[in-house]
């Protein structure tokens, strides 16, 4: 169980900082790939509004969906520890 | 071609809506100060913010007065590009609450340095001191030079007085009411400042003749075919790829070692309530960032179209607002650009106020009473601000150099320590000091601002940092990673058992310790290749 746990935090962590860094940092594909940067939408070029959206409503989501994810993993650990610590508890009573 | 400057057309409206800006952030400040009884009153306002203030408190402590003028000056200068690199400044409190925030503030740290103490000793903890209160100073300096000029050029005083009056009333009232007054304070100025960076855009939008008056922050679609026929650049990537990558080293690594922010983090009520109030953040960060963009693109356009050249670039917004809006909407855009100045200040004293009176006093008297200790605490709280005011007089050139470039200073003297303090159990001490001093001195040694001869880079990435960031940024995480596996071999301040108990608490563990966790090499290799990657190319010519 523990090291289930800690193997979810840190890939969790792994997995939002890319995610934080593309969304955050999303012109750099319009660079890397010339060939998207071709089309509008809203009346502006795709390469510029869409870095400013993903900055934007992307990192929201993003951030919504960070801190669903990592409370709950933080209630898993509480209970994991509450569990170890009765475990713990009742074996001193023994 | 007409010159445009901004001159308020009745400084008297100014006056008043200054003025009640002030008075209301000298209630907020009174009432608060009765609620300050403790140190964690005073630092972390009681452990007690809720998401909703703490989202706005966060992003009007990050949205400077840089906001109002200088990025919009910027925008006008380098265009689209700029835009690209103000956006990924909504990354710093996520990665922060992510990487470190959420750890430091389950063990109710009042700064970051109050975890660096205990996780590798006084000496370290004196390093990462002086590296922040540097940068504080540097960007409390910025705010308060630029409100002395807001203040001179609004009300038609002399610089000298205007800073005088603007510093004493801004220490004034952040003073006296400690990290509540800060947070309640700058929750307020972060409505202020969104409605007037993005109400009185739409009246200037309605004017110029977009249709899309009624949302400013992304409805000026309409009128890009007018600046295109003007200014056929506006959205060109203009730079190559590195520009954009070393954004990250430069400007993503930085801004999460920032101590005001952090505090902001350790304010919450509960660890989940920081996650949600980052949630809050990008909401409220986004609706600003994306006004600013949109007075950065006006400005452009009114250039394009009516002819008239902004004099003064960093005024464009309260240009705009003089030429297409009533002198009581343009005295409150003023109003919102004070108050993003202040906002940044009063994060900025705390900081400094944090530093100084608790970690700093903490090491060099550690039997002193805390009641005494707060005492200095509210010393050193003034006391900063003082300093800041006084430098504003005659500023070391040094000092006033773009707060941009302080951000690649942090990542290469404070991040790493952070970073690999949090999620390394082999992070050693003297490693963590040696690669933060000595890295942090080549970043400064190769920037163009002590040393022009010796300098990484040319032009505006050199000045900004960029280029100095490509090279001790990875070169920082390297030599820390590498020193701290050869001292560790040696057995020099190895990590000790209570070092790696220390590490699994922060992370939510408990009083379980399990040697493994947080104690891979995996990520380290990963890292140090990834950064003599970075290094090498940061030395290829820019």
């Amino acid at each position: 169980m523990k090291e289930k746990l800690y193997a979810k935090e840190i890939l969790v962590t792994i997995i939002f900082t890319i995610v934080l860094l593309i969304f955050g940092h999303f012109a750099q594909l319009f660079v890397l790939f010339p060939s998207l940067q071709s089309g509008t939408m809203w009346g502006f070029p795709v390469h510029y509004i869409l870095p400013i959206l993903m900055g934007w409503f992307g990192l929201l989501v993003v951030t919504i969906i960070m801190a669903l994810v990592l409370n709950r993993l933080d209630d898993e650990i509480d209970q994991y520890g509450e569990t170890n610590r009765a475990a713990a508890k009742g074996g001193q009573n023994q | 071609m007409q010159m445009t400057e901004f001159v308020l057309p009745n400084i008297w409206v100014g006056v008043l809506v200054v003025v009640a800006l002030f008075a209301i952030f000298y209630y907020v400040g009174y009432v608060s100060a009765k609620k300050t009884t403790s140190e964690e009153d005073l630092y972390a306002a009681g452990f007690k913010i809720g998401p909703i203030t703490n989202g706005l408190a966060m992003a009007a402590t990050w949205a400077s007065l840089a906001t109002f003028m200088g990025v919009i000056a910027l925008i006008y200068r380098l265009q689209a590009p700029f835009v690209y690199l103000w956006i990924q400044w909504a990354l710093s409190i996520p990665l922060l609450v992510l990487l470190y925030g959420t750890c430091l503030r389950r063990m109710k740290a009042f700064t970051p340095a109050s975890f660096i103490k205990v996780r590798y000793g006084n000496q370290a903890a004196m390093v990462v001191i002086a590296w922040m209160c540097l940068s504080m100073v540097m960007y409390a300096l910025g705010q308060i030079i630029g409100l002395g000029m807001a203040f001179e050029v609004l009300f038609h005083l002399p610089y000298k007085w205007a800073l005088i009056i603007v510093g004493l009333a801004t220490l004034g009232y952040v003073t006296i009411g400690g990290m509540y007054g800060a947070s309640y304070n700058a929750a307020f100025q972060m409505v202020v400042m969104t409605v007037a960076m993005v109400v009185p855009m739409g009246a200037i939008m309605k004017q110029m003749g977009s249709s899309g008056w009624w949302f400013p922050p992304l409805a000026y679609g309409d009128m890009v075919p007018g600046m295109l026929a003007q200014i056929p650049e506006f959205f060109d990537m203009k730079y190559d790829y590195r520009w954009y990558f070393a954004l990250i080293p430069a400007f993503t690594l930085g801004p999460i070692a920032l101590p005001h922010l952090a505090m902001r983090v350790f304010t919450s009520s509960s660890l989940k309530s920081a996650r949600w109030s980052v949630v809050w953040f990008i909401l409220f960060l986004g609706l600003l960032f994306a006004g600013t963009y949109t007075a950065g693109f006006a400005g452009n356009y009114f250039t394009a179209v009516t002819g008239n050249t902004i004099a003064k670039p960093d005024q464009t917004i309260l240009v705009l607002n003089v030429y297409y809006n009533p002198v009581l909407v343009a005295a409150f855009v003023v109003g919102g650009a004070v108050a993003a100045g202040l906002s940044t200040v009063g994060g900025n004293l705390m900081a400094i106020a944090g530093l100084v009176g608790a970690d700093l006093l903490g090491i060099l008297k550690p039997k002193m009473e805390a009641k005494k200790r707060m005492t200095y605490g509210y010393v050193a709280l003034g006391g900063g601000g003082l300093i800041a005011l006084l430098l504003a007089f005659n500023p070391p050139a040094f000092l006033v150099t773009s707060i941009l470039w302080a951000f690649g200073l942090l990542a290469t003297a404070v991040s790493p320590s952070l970073l690999l303090g949090v999620w390394w159990k082999q992070a050693n001490k003297y490693a963590m000091i040696i690669s933060s001093v000595a890295c942090g001195v080549i970043y400064i040694i190769i920037s163009p601002h002590v040393l022009k001869g010796i300098v990484v880079g040319k032009g505006l990435v050199a000045a900004l940092g960029m280029s100095g960031a490509m090279i001790t940024v990875p070169l920082s995480f390297v030599s820390f990673i590498v020193l701290s596996v050869i001292f560790n071999k040696m057995n020099i301040a190895a990590p000790t058992l209570a070092d790696m108990q220390y590490i699994d608490r922060i992370h939510g563990w408990g009083d379980e310790h399990v040697e493994s966790r947080y104690n891979s090499y995996a990520m380290p290799i990963f890292a140090v290749v990834a950064s003599v990657i970075i290094f090498i190319w940061g030395l290829q010519p820019w």
